[in-house]
C-alpha cells in the first residue's frame, strides 16, 4: 500500500524527471495551440497523401469552400477534419444563440424591441411567437417611429447575430442615404431581438410604410455565419403569401459586400414602388 | 436574354477581313442573389474572305480603298452598321507601321457602327489571336500551358495562357510577306528583319536579285528556328532579340507548353499541301512548310488553331468586348465613352483615399493628365472586397474632390474599380457631383497603358459593354 507521502513523492520525482528532459508534455501542447486549424490557410492545405495531380486538386479546393481533398482514416474522417468540422459547427452554433451586443446597436444609434419570444430557446422552438412583436414592442414603435414612411428598414437577428454585426454598420448607412438620394421617406431604424422575417409584416402594419425590409442574419451553415438577406416587401400585412417577399441574399464579405448590397437593394425598392408590387409580381429588369 | 451584334475588322499585313457575331446576354444568378449576367453564346454569324489590303504607296494606306471593302462586306452579310452594338477594327503587322494607320483606323471604327472601337498595339494583336484561335480556350478546358504562334504577314504573335489566363505576350517580326518575289522570282520587296535572317545564313535578298526557292527555304528554315527559340524550344541565339517587334512585350515561358497552337495566314499554308512554294508572290507557304518540319523535328505537340488565317478578325469580333458588373452607377446619356486612357492607382495611392487623404491622388491625377496631353482619364482602381461605410464615403469624396478639380466640364467622369462595389461608390461620388457626368463601373481588368471604352447600357440597364486595349502604332 502506498500512503500520501509517498505518492507525493513519486510525482515530484516524475515532475523532475519531466522537467529535465524538456517537457515534452508542454512543448505538445504548443504545437497544438500554435495552428489555427480552422484558419483560410490551413483549411487550403490538401490533406489527402499522395494525390495523382495535387495542382488539379489544389485549383478545385480554391473553386469551393467544401471539404474536399481531405483524405480519409478507414471509412472514416482525419481527426483534423473531424475538428475543423466541429469548430465550425461550433461558430455556426454560437451565431445563433450569441446576442448581438448592446455597444454595436447604440453605436448605429438603433433602440431594440422584442417579438413574443422570451429567451432564446423558445425563439428556437417557436417561430410562430418570433414573427410577432411583444406588445411593450408595439407601443415603443408607436412612440418613437415616424409614421407612414415610404419605407422602413430595420434589422433583426434571425438566425445569426454574427452576421448582423459584421454587416450592419456598412449597409444600414448606404442603403439609407441611397433611397434619401431617391427622393424617399425613410422610417425610424430600429433593431428586433428574436425576430423571424415574418415580423417585417407586424412592423409594416404598425407602421403603415409603403416598403418594409428587414436585414437579418441567415441560419449559418459550415461556411460562413456572416451570411445576412434583405426581405423586402410592399404593402406588407399579417398573413399574406410569402411569394410577395422579395429577397437579396448572401450578403457578406466573400459574397454580395454589404455597401454594394445597399446601393443594389435601394435601386430594388425603387422598382417596388415605381411597379407598387413585390416578390414574384416585381419585374426585376 | 438579350441578342446583340458584334464586328471584328482586321486590317493585316497582307490582308483585310471582317467577321460579324452575335453574342447572347443572360442574367445567371439566382433568383435570390443580386443579378449577374454574362455573355452565355457567342456565334460567328458571318465571315468574309481575306481581301489583300489596298496600299497607296509602300507607307500609306489606301484608306478609302480598305473602307470600300469592308463597306462591300456588311452590304453582302445584309448588316447595317446602326445594327452593330459593340466591336473592333484592329490594325496588325506592318499595316500598323504605316504612317496614316492612325486615320484610317479611325474612319474605319467610326463607320463600322456607334461602339466598333480602334485598337492597335503587338501584345494586344498576341491576346486576340490567341483567343481567335482557341488556344486559350483548350488551355481553359484542359487546365494547361498552351501557346498560341500567330504567323501572319509582317509579324508573329506569341500569347502563353495557363488555365485561361494570359501569362505572357510578345511579338517577333517574322511573316509570310517579309519577301515579295514576282512571277519570275525576282525580289520585289524584303525587309529588313527578313534580310537580317537571311545574312546569317548567306542568302542575299537585294531587291532586284532573282532568287531560288531552295535559298528562300533557307531563310525560312531560319524563322523556323527563331519562332522554335522563342518559344524556349531551341537555344537563343543574338539574332532573336533583332527581330523583336518595337513595342512588343518580352515573351517567356518557364516550363513547356503542353501544346502550341498555330494560326495566321502561314498556319493555313501549314495545312494545304500548296505544290507551288511561290504560288502567293511571297515565303509564306515556304516558312508554313519550315515551321512544321523544324516543330515536328522538335517533337513539340503543335496544331492549328481552330481558326488559321482568321483567328485575328475571329478575336477581334468575339473577344474583346466584355460586360461590366451588374451592379453599377451611370448619370443619363454619359455613354458611349470612348478612348479614355486608364490611370491606374498604386496600392498606395489607394489607401491614402480610403483613409480619406487626397493629395497624392491629386498630384498623380494631375501627372497623368499632363504627360498624357489630355484633359479625360479613366480612373482604375482595386478596390476593397467589403469596405466599411467610411472607407466609401472617403473614396468617393477624394475621387470627386480630385476629379471635379482636374478634369474639366463637360468631360464626363470614368471610374473603374476591380471589385464589386461600383453602385455604392458612384451613388456616394454623385451625391458629391450631382451635376456632373459620372460612371462607376466593376469588374474591369485593366494593364498600365491601356484605354478602355465604354458603351451603352444593356439588359435594360444592368451592364455596359467595356473593351479595355491598346493604341500603339509601331
Amino acid at each position: 500500500m502506498l500512503d500520501e507521502a509517498t505518492i507525493a513523492r513519486i510525482a515530484e520525482e516524475v515532475i523532475r524527471e519531466l522537467t529535465k528532459y524538456g517537457v515534452p508534455a508542454a512543448e505538445h501542447t504548443k504545437q497544438e495551440t500554435g495552428e489555427d486549424i480552422d484558419s483560410p490557410e490551413s483549411k487550403r492545405e490538401t490533406l489527402l497523401t499522395n494525390p495523382q495531380d495535387g495542382e488539379a486538386l489544389q485549383k478545385m479546393k480554391r473553386a469551393t469552400t467544401a471539404r474536399i481533398g481531405v483524405g480519409r482514416c478507414g471509412p472514416r474522417l482525419n481527426t483534423r477534419t473531424m475538428l475543423t468540422l466541429r469548430a465550425d459547427h461550433a461558430k455556426a452554433r454560437d451565431a445563433v444563440f450569441a446576442d448581438v451586443t448592446p455597444n454595436f446597436l447604440e453605436e448605429l444609434g438603433l433602440f431594440t424591441v422584442q417579438t413574443c419570444c422570451g429567451d432564446k430557446n423558445t425563439y428556437v422552438t417557436r417561430p410562430d411567437l418570433g414573427r410577432k412583436l411583444c406588445p411593450e414592442a408595439v407601443e415603443t414603435l408607436e412612440q418613437k417611429c415616424r409614421k407612414r414612411p415610404d419605407v422602413q428598414i430595420f434589422a433583426a437577428d434571425g438566425l445569426s447575430s454574427t452576421a448582423v454585426e459584421a454587416n450592419l454598420s456598412r449597409i444600414l448607412p448606404v442603403l439609407t442615404d441611397s433611397l434619401t438620394d431617391k427622393g424617399l421617406t425613410v422610417g425610424t431604424p430600429f433593431y428586433v431581438r428574436f425576430g423571424r422575417v415574418g415580423v417585417e409584416d407586424h412592423v409594416a402594419e404598425i407602421l403603415g410604410a409603403k416598403v418594409v425590409c428587414v436585414l437579418l442574419g441567415e441560419r449559418p451553415g459550415l461556411a460562413t455565419a456572416e451570411s445576412m438577406s434583405a426581405y423586402l416587401v410592399y404593402n406588407a400585412h399579417v398573413g399574406m403569401p410569402e411569394s410577395k417577399r422579395t429577397v437579396v441574399s448572401n450578403i457578406h464579405k466573400n459574397g454580395l459586400a454589404a455597401v454594394e448590397a445597399g446601393a443594389y437593394i435601394a435601386d430594388v425598392i425603387g422598382k417596388m414602388l415605381a411597379q407598387k408590387a413585390s416578390g414574384v409580381d416585381l419585374k426585376k429588369g | 436574354m438579350e441578342e446583340i451584334l458584334s464586328v471584328g475588322i482586321d486590317i493585316g499585313t497582307s490582308t483585310t477581313q471582317v467577321v460579324f457575331a452575335r453574342f447572347t446576354l443572360d442574367n445567371t444568378a439566382g433568383y435570390f442573389s443580386a443579378p449577374h449576367v454574362t455573355i452565355c453564346d457567342k456565334k460567328i454569324v458571318y465571315k468574309s474572305q481575306a481581301v489583300f489590303t489596298p496600299l497607296k504607296t509602300a507607307s500609306l494606306i489606301d484608306g478609302a480603298a480598305v473602307r470600300a471593302i469592308v463597306d462591300k462586306e456588311y452590304a453582302k452579310a445584309q448588316i447595317q452598321p446602326t445594327e452593330v452594338q459593340t466591336g473592333a477594327v484592329i490594325i496588325t503587322g506592318e499595316s500598323a507601321r504605316k504612317e496614316n494607320a492612325a486615320e484610317v483606323l479611325r474612319q474605319l471604327s467610326e463607320f463600322a457602327g456607334e461602339f466598333v472601337v480602334s485598337t492597335a498595339g503587338p501584345d494586344l494583336e498576341s491576346v486576340i489571336a490567341g483567343k481567335g484561335s482557341g488556344a486559350w480556350q483548350y488551355s481553359m478546358r484542359n487546365e494547361c500551358l498552351t501557346v498560341n504562334l500567330d504567323v501572319g504577314g509582317g509579324t508573329t504573335n506569341l500569347a502563353a495562357f495557363e488555365d485561361g489566363e494570359t501569362i505572357s505576350v510578345g511579338c517577333y517580326d517574322i511573316g509570310g510577306r517579309l519577301v515579295r518575289l514576282d512571277k519570275d522570282g525576282t525580289i520585289s520587296y524584303s525587309s529588313e528583319a527578313a534580310r537580317l535572317a537571311a545574312d546569317t545564313v548567306g542568302v542575299s535578298l537585294s531587291v532586284g536579285r532573282r532568287v531560288s526557292a531552295a535559298e528562300l527555304e533557307r531563310v525560312t528554315d531560319k524563322m523556323a528556328a527563331l519562332l522554335a527559340q522563342s518559344v524556349g524550344l531551341l537555344p537563343e541565339e543574338p539574332l532573336l532579340r533583332r527581330v523583336k517587334t518595337a513595342g512588343s512585350s518580352d515573351f517567356q515561358t518557364i516550363r513547356k507548353p503542353s501544346r502550341f497552337f498555330f494560326s495566321g495566314g502561314v498556319a493555313a499554308c501549314m495545312e494545304n499541301e500548296e505544290t507551288n512554294p511561290l504560288a502567293f508572290g511571297d515565303i509564306g507557304v515556304l516558312l508554313g512548310q519550315s515551321i512544321k518540319k523544324t516543330f515536328s523535328a522538335l517533337s513539340a505537340p503543335f496544331q492549328p488553331g481552330g481558326e488559321t488565317l482568321r483567328a485575328t478578325v475571329v478575336g477581334a469580333g468575339s473577344y474583346t468586348t466584355s460586360l461590366s458588373g451588374s451592379t453599377i452607377f451611370y448619370t443619363e446619356g454619359v455613354f458611349p465613352l470612348k478612348n479614355l486612357p486608364v490611370c491606374k492607382l498604386t496600392a498606395e495611392e489607394e489607401t491614402d483615399c480610403f483613409e480619406g487623404r487626397t493629395e497624392k491622388l491629386g498630384q498623380r491625377v494631375r501627372r497623368f493628365l499632363q504627360q498624357n496631353q489630355t484633359s479625360e482619364l479613366a480612373l482604375f482602381l482595386e478596390g476593397k472586397s467589403d469596405p466599411t461605410y467610411k472607407e466609401l464615403q472617403n473614396l468617393a469624396n477624394a475621387a470627386a474632390a480630385v476629379l471635379e478639380q482636374e478634369v474639366p466640364v463637360p468631360k464626363p467622369l470614368l471610374v473603374s474599380v476591380r471589385r464589386d462595389m461600383a453602385k455604392a461608390l458612384g451613388l456616394a461620388m454623385h451625391r458629391c457631383l450631382p451635376d456632373r457626368k459620372l460612371a462607376v463601373i466593376d469588374s474591369v481588368q485593366v494593364g498600365q497603358n491601356d484605354y478602355i471604352d465604354v458603351g451603352r447600357p444593356l439588359m435594360e440597364g444592368l451592364v455596359v459593354p467595356v473593351i479595355v486595349k491598346t493604341l500603339l502604332f509601331g
